[in-house]
Protein backbone atom coordinates (compact mmCIF):
# COMPACT_ATOMS: atom_id res chain seq x y z
CA UNK A 1 0.00 0.00 0.00
CA UNK A 2 1.16 3.55 -0.65
CA UNK A 3 0.21 6.59 1.90
CA UNK A 4 0.43 9.96 0.55
CA UNK A 5 1.14 13.13 3.84
CA UNK A 6 0.93 16.23 2.87
CA UNK A 7 2.41 18.91 5.05
CA UNK A 8 3.11 21.66 3.07
CA UNK A 9 2.61 24.89 4.84
CA UNK A 10 4.19 22.87 8.21
CA UNK A 11 6.85 23.92 10.24
CA UNK A 12 9.24 21.92 12.31
CA UNK A 13 9.08 19.31 14.15
CA UNK A 14 5.46 18.87 12.75
CA UNK A 15 6.10 17.29 9.31
CA UNK A 16 8.49 14.93 11.20
CA UNK A 17 5.67 14.60 14.28
CA UNK A 18 2.97 13.61 11.25
CA UNK A 19 4.75 11.52 9.92
CA UNK A 20 5.77 9.25 12.89
CA UNK A 21 2.14 9.13 13.40
CA UNK A 22 1.45 8.30 9.88
CA UNK A 23 3.94 5.22 9.49
CA UNK A 24 2.80 4.08 12.98
CA UNK A 25 -0.71 3.24 11.16
CA UNK A 26 1.01 1.07 8.42
CA UNK A 27 2.13 -2.08 8.05
CA UNK A 28 5.30 -3.18 7.44
CA UNK A 29 6.33 -2.90 4.06
CA UNK A 30 3.89 0.02 2.86
CA UNK A 31 5.22 2.58 1.60
CA UNK A 32 4.70 6.81 2.68
CA UNK A 33 5.31 9.59 0.24
CA UNK A 34 5.94 12.55 2.35
CA UNK A 35 5.77 16.11 0.76
CA UNK A 36 7.02 19.01 2.58
CA UNK A 37 8.16 22.24 2.21
CA UNK A 38 9.91 22.98 5.15
CA UNK A 39 13.45 23.35 5.00
CA UNK A 40 14.76 21.91 8.34
CA UNK A 41 12.39 18.47 7.46
CA UNK A 42 15.31 17.75 4.83
CA UNK A 43 17.78 17.24 7.83
CA UNK A 44 15.41 15.56 10.10
CA UNK A 45 13.24 13.45 8.54
CA UNK A 46 15.46 11.43 6.76
CA UNK A 47 18.05 11.44 9.65
CA UNK A 48 14.86 9.55 11.69
CA UNK A 49 14.09 7.25 9.46
CA UNK A 50 17.64 5.94 8.90
CA UNK A 51 17.78 5.84 12.41
CA UNK A 52 14.45 3.95 12.54
CA UNK A 53 15.10 1.33 10.02
CA UNK A 54 12.80 2.72 7.73
CA UNK A 55 13.99 2.29 4.34
CA UNK A 56 14.25 5.49 1.72
CA UNK A 57 13.45 4.66 -1.61
CA UNK A 58 13.05 7.86 -2.70
CA UNK A 59 14.08 11.65 -1.78
CA UNK A 60 14.19 14.43 -4.34
CA UNK A 61 13.65 18.04 -4.53
CA UNK A 62 10.20 18.49 -6.54
CA UNK A 63 10.40 22.69 -6.84
CA UNK A 64 11.31 26.19 -5.11
CA UNK A 65 11.78 24.72 -1.19
CA UNK A 66 9.49 21.40 -2.04
CA UNK A 67 10.89 18.32 -1.44
CA UNK A 68 9.26 14.37 -1.63
CA UNK A 69 10.66 11.45 0.31
CA UNK A 70 9.52 8.19 0.18
CA UNK A 71 9.49 5.51 3.21
CA UNK A 72 9.24 1.99 3.12
CA UNK A 73 8.11 0.94 6.33
CA UNK A 74 10.54 -1.66 8.38
CA UNK B 1 31.15 53.65 11.10
CA UNK B 2 31.75 52.04 7.56
CA UNK B 3 34.19 49.91 9.02
CA UNK B 4 30.78 48.65 11.75
CA UNK B 5 28.76 48.88 8.62
CA UNK B 6 31.16 46.67 6.77
CA UNK B 7 32.20 44.50 9.66
CA UNK B 8 28.89 43.76 10.92
CA UNK B 9 26.69 43.24 8.13
CA UNK B 10 29.50 40.81 6.67
CA UNK B 11 29.43 38.59 10.52
CA UNK B 12 25.90 38.59 10.05
CA UNK B 13 25.48 37.55 6.39
CA UNK B 14 28.16 34.57 6.85
CA UNK B 15 26.04 33.56 10.12
CA UNK B 16 22.74 33.93 8.22
CA UNK B 17 24.08 31.71 5.10
CA UNK B 18 26.02 28.84 7.58
CA UNK B 19 22.70 28.41 9.29
CA UNK B 20 20.14 27.94 6.43
CA UNK B 21 22.50 25.55 4.78
CA UNK B 22 23.39 24.18 7.91
CA UNK B 23 19.51 23.69 9.51
CA UNK B 24 21.41 25.35 12.13
CA UNK B 25 18.45 25.44 15.31
CA UNK B 26 18.66 25.92 19.25
CA UNK B 27 15.17 25.34 18.95
CA UNK B 28 15.57 21.82 18.03
CA UNK B 29 18.60 21.54 19.70
CA UNK B 30 16.61 22.31 23.05
CA UNK B 31 13.39 20.52 21.98
CA UNK B 32 14.20 17.66 20.61
CA UNK B 33 16.30 16.50 23.36
CA UNK B 34 12.80 15.50 24.92
CA UNK B 35 10.80 15.46 22.18
CA UNK B 36 12.35 12.99 19.67
CA UNK B 37 14.84 11.95 22.46
CA UNK B 38 17.51 13.52 20.19
CA UNK B 39 20.73 14.79 20.81
CA UNK B 40 22.63 15.64 17.74
CA UNK B 41 21.72 19.75 17.60
CA UNK B 42 22.27 20.22 21.02
CA UNK B 43 25.85 18.70 20.65
CA UNK B 44 26.14 20.86 17.99
CA UNK B 45 25.10 23.47 20.07
CA UNK B 46 27.75 22.55 22.60
CA UNK B 47 30.52 22.18 19.85
CA UNK B 48 29.52 25.97 18.96
CA UNK B 49 30.43 27.10 22.67
CA UNK B 50 33.28 25.12 22.77
CA UNK B 51 35.04 26.60 19.87
CA UNK B 52 33.91 29.81 20.48
CA UNK B 53 35.63 29.75 24.42
CA UNK B 54 38.78 28.50 23.38
CA UNK B 55 39.25 31.52 21.01
CA UNK B 56 37.58 33.99 23.22
CA UNK B 57 39.88 32.90 25.63
CA UNK B 58 43.05 32.91 23.67
CA UNK B 59 42.14 36.29 21.74
CA UNK B 60 41.62 37.70 25.45
CA UNK B 61 44.86 36.74 26.44
CA UNK B 62 46.30 38.33 23.43
CA UNK B 63 44.34 41.21 24.00
CA UNK B 64 42.32 41.28 21.12
CA UNK B 65 39.06 40.18 22.72
CA UNK B 66 37.69 41.81 26.20
CA UNK B 67 35.47 39.32 28.72
CA UNK B 68 32.67 41.40 29.66
CA UNK B 69 31.83 41.90 33.69
CA UNK B 70 28.36 42.64 34.24
CA UNK B 71 27.04 41.04 37.53
CA UNK B 72 24.55 37.89 36.84
CA UNK B 73 20.87 39.25 36.74
CA UNK B 74 19.72 35.37 38.08
CA UNK B 75 16.09 36.54 38.32
CA UNK B 76 15.08 38.09 35.36
CA UNK B 77 17.85 34.91 33.55
CA UNK B 78 15.32 32.29 34.81
CA UNK B 79 12.22 33.78 34.25
CA UNK B 80 13.12 35.28 31.33
CA UNK B 81 14.96 32.61 29.72
CA UNK B 82 11.45 30.05 30.76
CA UNK B 83 9.33 32.27 29.03
CA UNK B 84 11.64 32.81 25.93
CA UNK B 85 11.99 28.96 25.49
CA UNK B 86 8.39 28.90 25.77
CA UNK B 87 8.20 31.81 23.17
CA UNK B 88 10.59 30.10 20.46
CA UNK B 89 8.40 26.47 20.26
CA UNK B 90 5.75 28.56 19.64
CA UNK B 91 7.16 30.47 16.68
CA UNK B 92 9.11 27.08 16.04
CA UNK B 93 12.22 28.95 15.98
CA UNK B 94 14.49 30.94 18.32
CA UNK B 95 15.47 34.45 17.80
CA UNK B 96 18.62 34.03 15.37
CA UNK B 97 16.26 30.95 13.61
CA UNK B 98 13.22 32.99 13.23
CA UNK B 99 15.37 35.76 11.54
CA UNK B 100 16.82 33.47 8.67
CA UNK B 101 13.68 31.46 8.62
CA UNK B 102 11.85 34.76 7.69
CA UNK B 103 14.66 34.81 4.50
CA UNK B 104 13.76 32.01 3.86
CA UNK B 105 10.29 33.43 3.10
CA UNK B 106 7.99 31.92 5.63
CA UNK B 107 5.27 34.24 6.41
CA UNK B 108 4.83 32.54 9.65
CA UNK B 109 8.39 33.25 10.75
CA UNK B 110 8.26 36.78 9.64
CA UNK B 111 5.23 37.58 11.60
CA UNK B 112 7.01 36.04 14.55
CA UNK B 113 10.10 38.37 13.93
CA UNK B 114 7.79 41.34 13.50
CA UNK B 115 6.40 41.05 16.95
CA UNK B 116 9.37 39.76 18.50
CA UNK B 117 10.76 43.29 17.59
CA UNK B 118 7.96 45.40 18.47
CA UNK B 119 7.57 43.52 22.22
CA UNK B 120 11.83 43.43 22.89
CA UNK B 121 11.76 47.05 21.91
CA UNK B 122 8.59 47.72 24.25
CA UNK B 123 10.68 45.92 27.21
CA UNK B 124 14.03 47.92 26.42
CA UNK B 125 13.03 51.16 25.88
CA UNK B 126 9.41 51.62 25.42
CA UNK B 127 6.08 50.55 28.24
CA UNK B 128 7.46 48.01 30.32
CA UNK B 129 11.27 49.47 30.31
CA UNK B 130 11.41 50.34 34.30
CA UNK B 131 9.62 46.85 34.62
CA UNK B 132 12.96 44.94 32.99
CA UNK B 133 15.20 47.36 34.49
CA UNK B 134 13.77 46.68 38.05
CA UNK B 135 14.00 42.48 37.26
CA UNK B 136 17.50 42.84 35.71
CA UNK B 137 18.73 44.66 38.96
CA UNK B 138 18.03 41.73 41.18
CA UNK B 139 21.71 40.61 40.33
CA UNK B 140 24.71 38.35 41.88
CA UNK B 141 27.90 40.83 41.47
CA UNK B 142 30.59 37.75 40.07
CA UNK B 143 29.80 37.53 36.37
CA UNK B 144 31.19 34.02 35.69
CA UNK B 145 31.84 31.04 37.36
CA UNK B 146 35.58 30.94 37.17
CA UNK B 147 35.69 33.92 39.34
CA UNK B 148 33.53 32.25 42.12
CA UNK B 149 35.38 29.35 42.70
CA UNK B 150 38.51 31.46 42.23
CA UNK B 151 39.65 29.06 39.20
CA UNK B 152 41.51 29.47 36.34
CA UNK B 153 39.30 29.71 33.07
CA UNK B 154 41.47 26.96 31.23
CA UNK B 155 40.45 24.56 34.02
CA UNK B 156 36.55 24.97 32.87
CA UNK B 157 37.39 25.35 29.22
CA UNK B 158 39.48 21.80 29.25
CA UNK B 159 35.94 20.53 31.15
CA UNK B 160 33.95 21.73 27.85
CA UNK B 161 36.49 20.11 26.02
CA UNK B 162 36.29 16.85 27.59
CA UNK B 163 32.32 16.83 27.99
CA UNK B 164 32.05 17.43 24.19
CA UNK B 165 34.71 15.98 22.79
CA UNK B 166 32.95 12.56 24.94
CA UNK B 167 30.01 13.53 23.52
CA UNK B 168 30.64 13.58 19.61
CA UNK B 169 32.46 10.39 20.43
CA UNK B 170 29.68 8.72 21.56
CA UNK B 171 27.05 10.47 18.80
CA UNK B 172 29.72 9.39 16.03
CA UNK B 173 30.14 5.82 17.26
CA UNK B 174 26.47 5.03 17.01
CA UNK B 175 26.47 6.95 13.90
CA UNK B 176 28.99 5.26 11.80
CA UNK B 177 26.31 2.40 11.17
CA UNK B 178 23.83 4.70 9.91
CA UNK B 179 23.52 5.00 6.28
CA UNK B 180 21.41 8.26 5.49
CA UNK B 181 20.81 8.56 1.58
CA UNK B 182 21.07 11.87 -0.08
CA UNK B 183 19.14 13.51 -3.06
CA UNK B 184 21.17 12.44 -6.28
CA UNK B 185 23.19 15.94 -6.61
CA UNK B 186 21.98 18.05 -9.51
CA UNK B 187 25.06 20.80 -9.17
CA UNK B 188 29.26 19.70 -8.81
CA UNK B 189 32.27 21.01 -6.81
CA UNK B 190 31.71 24.26 -5.08
CA UNK B 191 28.39 24.73 -6.01
CA UNK B 192 27.32 21.25 -4.55
CA UNK B 193 29.07 21.91 -1.46
CA UNK B 194 27.55 25.21 -0.75
CA UNK B 195 24.06 25.02 -2.42
CA UNK B 196 22.77 21.85 -1.89
CA UNK B 197 24.95 19.42 -0.12
CA UNK B 198 23.80 18.15 3.12
CA UNK B 199 26.16 19.75 6.28
CA UNK B 200 26.42 17.50 9.43
CA UNK B 201 25.37 19.38 12.22
CA UNK B 202 28.51 18.74 13.87
CA UNK B 203 30.51 20.71 10.91
CA UNK B 204 27.98 23.77 11.38
CA UNK B 205 28.31 24.06 14.78
CA UNK B 206 31.77 24.46 14.18
CA UNK B 207 31.69 27.17 11.55
CA UNK B 208 29.46 28.82 13.96
CA UNK B 209 31.61 28.71 16.79
CA UNK B 210 34.32 30.37 14.44
CA UNK B 211 31.57 33.04 13.21
CA UNK B 212 30.68 33.71 16.84
CA UNK B 213 34.08 34.12 17.97
CA UNK B 214 35.20 36.52 15.05
CA UNK B 215 32.13 38.80 16.27
CA UNK B 216 34.38 39.57 19.54
CA UNK B 217 37.48 41.39 17.97
CA UNK B 218 34.90 43.07 15.27
CA UNK B 219 32.74 44.55 17.59
CA UNK B 220 35.01 45.89 20.05
CA UNK B 221 37.17 47.76 17.23
CA UNK B 222 34.04 49.55 17.58
CA UNK B 223 33.97 50.39 20.75
CA UNK B 224 31.22 47.52 22.17
CA UNK B 225 32.44 45.05 24.48
CA UNK B 226 30.36 41.39 23.50
CA UNK B 227 29.87 38.85 21.16
CA UNK B 228 26.43 37.65 18.61
CA UNK B 229 23.30 39.27 19.79
CA UNK B 230 20.12 39.78 18.51
CA UNK B 231 17.63 40.76 21.07
CA UNK B 232 18.89 44.37 21.86
CA UNK B 233 19.85 45.39 18.17
CA UNK B 234 16.42 44.01 17.30
CA UNK B 235 14.93 46.26 19.50
CA UNK B 236 17.09 49.46 18.37
CA UNK B 237 16.04 48.82 14.96
CA UNK B 238 12.99 49.25 16.32
CA UNK B 239 13.64 52.63 17.72
CA UNK B 240 15.72 53.71 15.21
CA UNK B 241 12.80 53.02 12.13
CA UNK B 242 10.23 55.01 14.44
CA UNK B 243 12.91 57.85 16.03
CA UNK B 244 14.74 58.32 13.16
CA UNK B 245 18.12 58.43 15.65
CA UNK B 246 20.84 56.97 14.26
CA UNK B 247 22.96 56.73 17.78
CA UNK B 248 20.85 53.71 18.35
CA UNK B 249 23.08 51.87 15.33
CA UNK B 250 25.61 50.05 16.52
CA UNK B 251 27.60 46.94 15.38
CA UNK B 252 24.87 44.22 16.33
CA UNK B 253 22.17 46.36 14.75
CA UNK B 254 24.34 45.48 10.82
CA UNK B 255 24.80 42.02 12.21
CA UNK B 256 20.99 40.95 12.10
CA UNK B 257 20.64 42.86 8.88
CA UNK B 258 23.16 40.61 7.28
CA UNK B 259 21.53 37.68 8.60
CA UNK B 260 18.54 38.40 6.38
CA UNK B 261 20.73 39.13 3.70
CA UNK B 262 23.02 35.61 3.85
CA UNK B 263 20.39 33.38 5.03
CA UNK B 264 17.88 35.41 1.73
CA UNK B 265 21.29 34.46 -0.34
CA UNK B 266 21.72 31.26 1.06
CA UNK B 267 18.12 29.91 0.53
CA UNK B 268 17.78 31.58 -2.65
CA UNK B 269 20.90 30.74 -4.74
CA UNK B 270 19.71 26.90 -3.44
CA UNK B 271 16.13 26.96 -4.55
CA UNK B 272 14.71 27.18 -1.15
CA UNK B 273 13.44 30.09 -1.23
CA UNK B 274 9.82 30.54 -1.44
CA UNK B 275 6.52 32.18 0.54
CA UNK B 276 5.01 30.02 2.40
CA UNK B 277 1.99 30.63 4.21
CA UNK B 278 0.99 27.94 7.13
CA UNK B 279 -2.03 27.59 8.68
CA UNK B 280 -4.49 29.55 10.96
CA UNK B 281 -3.22 27.95 14.19
CA UNK B 282 0.36 27.74 13.30
CA UNK B 283 -0.15 31.82 12.28
CA UNK B 284 -1.17 32.71 15.85
CA UNK B 285 1.41 30.32 17.33
CA UNK B 286 4.23 32.51 15.56
CA UNK B 287 2.59 35.77 16.98
CA UNK B 288 1.80 34.74 20.18
CA UNK B 289 5.76 32.98 19.79
CA UNK B 290 7.34 36.56 19.17
CA UNK B 291 5.97 38.07 21.58
CA UNK B 292 6.75 35.27 24.33
CA UNK B 293 10.33 35.34 22.94
CA UNK B 294 10.86 39.26 23.18
CA UNK B 295 9.71 39.43 26.75
CA UNK B 296 11.88 36.39 27.88
CA UNK B 297 14.83 37.93 26.11
CA UNK B 298 14.53 41.05 27.32
CA UNK B 299 13.99 40.06 30.99
CA UNK B 300 16.87 37.67 30.72
CA UNK B 301 19.30 39.82 29.17
CA UNK B 302 19.61 37.82 26.18
CA UNK B 303 17.75 34.90 24.05
CA UNK B 304 19.30 31.49 22.97
CA UNK B 305 22.18 33.62 20.94
CA UNK B 306 23.29 36.66 23.59
CA UNK B 307 22.77 34.02 26.49
CA UNK B 308 22.75 30.69 25.36
CA UNK B 309 25.64 30.35 22.75
CA UNK B 310 27.60 33.90 23.48
CA UNK B 311 27.48 34.11 27.46
CA UNK B 312 28.01 30.32 28.16
CA UNK B 313 31.13 30.31 26.12
CA UNK B 314 32.79 32.91 28.38
CA UNK B 315 31.59 30.90 31.09
CA UNK B 316 29.51 33.11 32.90
CA UNK B 317 26.46 32.01 35.43
CA UNK B 318 24.32 34.18 33.00
CA UNK B 319 25.00 31.45 30.34
CA UNK B 320 24.85 28.79 31.91
CA UNK B 321 21.77 29.29 33.71
CA UNK B 322 19.91 30.76 30.70
CA UNK B 323 20.12 27.23 29.24
CA UNK B 324 18.48 24.96 31.55
CA UNK B 325 16.18 27.82 31.99
CA UNK B 326 15.11 27.87 28.51
CA UNK B 327 15.37 24.22 27.93
CA UNK B 328 12.48 23.62 30.58
CA UNK B 329 10.76 26.43 28.87
CA UNK B 330 11.10 24.76 25.50
CA UNK B 331 10.13 21.40 26.88
CA UNK B 332 7.22 22.75 28.78
CA UNK B 333 5.91 23.97 25.38
CA UNK B 334 6.02 20.87 23.95
CA UNK B 335 4.39 19.21 25.55
CA UNK B 336 1.33 21.75 25.56
CA UNK B 337 1.58 22.28 21.56
CA UNK B 338 3.05 18.89 20.39
CA UNK B 339 2.60 15.52 23.03
CA UNK B 340 -0.18 16.53 24.33
CA UNK B 341 -2.70 16.89 21.33
CA UNK B 342 -1.16 13.54 20.56
CA UNK B 343 -2.14 11.90 23.24
CA UNK B 344 -5.83 13.38 23.08
CA UNK B 345 -6.21 14.09 19.54
CA UNK B 346 -10.08 15.01 20.19
CA UNK B 347 -8.67 17.94 21.95
CA UNK B 348 -8.18 20.46 18.56
CA UNK B 349 -10.34 23.39 20.16
CA UNK B 350 -10.96 25.24 22.87
CA UNK B 351 -14.83 24.66 22.56
CA UNK B 352 -14.47 20.80 22.23
CA UNK B 353 -12.32 20.20 25.45
CA UNK B 354 -15.24 19.98 27.38
CA UNK B 355 -16.79 17.08 25.33
CA UNK B 356 -13.40 15.28 25.71
CA UNK B 357 -12.94 15.84 29.27
CA UNK B 358 -16.13 13.54 29.65
CA UNK B 359 -14.42 10.85 27.95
Amino acid sequence: MIKKLEVLGLVCPFPLVKAKQEISQLNSGDELVIDFDCTQATETIPRWAAEAGHHITHFEKTGPAQWSITLKKK
Amino acid sequence: MLFMVISGLATGTAFGFVCQRGRFCVTSAFRDLYLAKDSKMFIAFLIAITVQSIGLFTLSALNVAKIPTEPFPWLGVITGGFIFGLGMVYSGGCAAGTYYRAAEGLIGSITALITFMISAAVMKFGLLSQFTGEVLSVGYAKTTIYQTFSLSPWILVSILILVTGYLVWNYRKKEKKLYIPEMVPQRKGLNHLLFEKRWHPFITGILIGVIALAAWPLSLVTGRVGGLGITTPSANLVVFLVSGNYSVLNWPVFLVLGILVGAFAAAKLSGEFKFRTPDTKTMVHSLEGGVLMGVGASLAGGCSIGNGLVASAYLSWQGWIAIPSMILGTWAASYLIIIRPMRHPQITTPHQTQTSASN
